[in-house]
């Protein structure tokens, strides 16, 4: 094999290999995003809940006033269990619960949740019980 | 003429194209950046840096859909125009010399000249992957950048799918989806589209000095002429 294209097996192969690394490491941290706000959920610590929100989720829920305040009145139950699956696609991820599912966009300072409690309709878009507009 | 004009000169063609194509690409980058910017802008999402932008499967889908469909263009007409022949143009070959040729005509084997590369003269595969290494080369870049086109694509439609807070699909279903076909054939019949156009049109105009055109006083049922 001459060196050149040897050289262009092991890029295409170094590059596969760094991007299944890649999104095995970003579903992980999409995964513990998303059990975070479940924790926060059911420790009642509205306050860090909100902050796992992404920002657009969290300007919908602050329509009915503060957002810990409106998370509270929501009494959400869900992130309930482990994870069962896990779908990462560029800047947007689901982890999926026994009971529902979370939805989650990459920001900045990591994966926020853009709609939770969200259980999926044929053909149309999941319902949740947090979303943003 | 210096030796750096003259390469210049020599190989005007592909430089001018290949500095044309990164440009256009570049150009392509920022406008599909801005374009992506705006719609995540709109979900209250956070918009990718276009350095970043290059490398999502966003931006590889637009590409790879593209590049396919020439690769594709060439393929077929490299091997199109073996078996297939237009009366007047310069595109094609004369009607009476459909098919592969004879090896005087090729220059191949026995008939082959001091000049001619290496595996024309020689026999068996060798002669016979080189007979055929344009058409083979346009066919392998055509699948494998319809193989790219394929897997990027299933990754954007999912996160477009994720967005929309909908269910992502596997590849198999992808590949079998509207979205797919759709992003393909758009491409395909405007190749099509311009390989016919190219033949028939150049039977009866001209490109003066253009080896793409027949002489300008050459005959309308002149075909195999180039000028």
């Amino acid at each position: 094999m001459r060196p050149i294209t040897a050289c262009l097996l092991m890029s295409v192969l170094c590059l596969g290999l760094a991007g299944c690394g890649s999104v095995e490491e970003r579903a992980s941290a999409a995964r513990s995003a998303a059990l975070g706000f479940g924790a926060a959920l059911r420790a009642s610590d509205e306050v860090r809940a909100c902050e796992a929100l992404a920002p657009a989720t969290r300007e919908e829920l602050e329509q009915d006033g503060p957002c810990p305040t409106a998370l509270a009145a929501l009494r959400l139950d869900t992130v309930a269990g482990e994870p069962l699956a896990t779908d990462v696609y560029g800047e947007q991820a689901r982890v999926v619960f026994a009971r529902d599912s979370v939805f989650l966009a990459s920001f900045p300072e990591g994966w926020k949740v853009t709609a939770a409690g969200c259980v999926p309709r044929p053909g149309r878009p999941a319902r949740c019980e947090v979303k943003g507009d | 003429m210096s030796g750096p004009l003259r390469f210049l000169r020599d190989n005007g063609l592909t430089l001018a194209f290949g500095t044309a194509f990164l440009l256009t690409l570049t150009g392509q980058a920022f406008a599909g950046c801005a374009e992506l910017n705006t719609v995540l802008r709109s979900s209250g999402l956070h918009p990718v840096g276009c350095g970043e932008y290059v490398l999502t499967s966003d931006f590889l889908v637009d590409v790879t859909e593209n590049w396919q469909s020439e690769f594709l263009q060439f393929f077929l007409f490299a091997f199109g125009t073996v078996w297939l022949v237009q009366r007047g143009s310069p595109e094609s070959k004369e009607v009476d010399s459909i098919g592969r040729e004879s090896d005087e005509r090729q220059k191949t084997g026995a008939y082959a000249t001091p000049e001619s590369p290496r595996a024309a003269s020689a026999g068996g595969l060798r002669q016979s992957l080189y007979s055929n290494s344009l058409g083979i080369v346009m066919c392998l870049i055509f699948l494998l950048s319809w193989l790219a086109q394929s897997v990027t694509g299933v990754v954007t439609y999912n996160e477009g799918q994720l967005r929309a807070l909908q269910d992502p699909v596997g590849w198999s279903t992808y590949v079998l989806s509207a979205e797919f076909w759709n992003r393909t054939l758009q491409n395909w019949q405007s190749e099509l589209l311009a390989v016919a156009s190219m033949a028939i049109l150049s039977v009866y105009l001209r490109q003066r000095g253009s080896p793409e055109s027949k002489p300008v006083g050459a005959a309308h049922t002149a075909t195999g002429v180039e000028g």
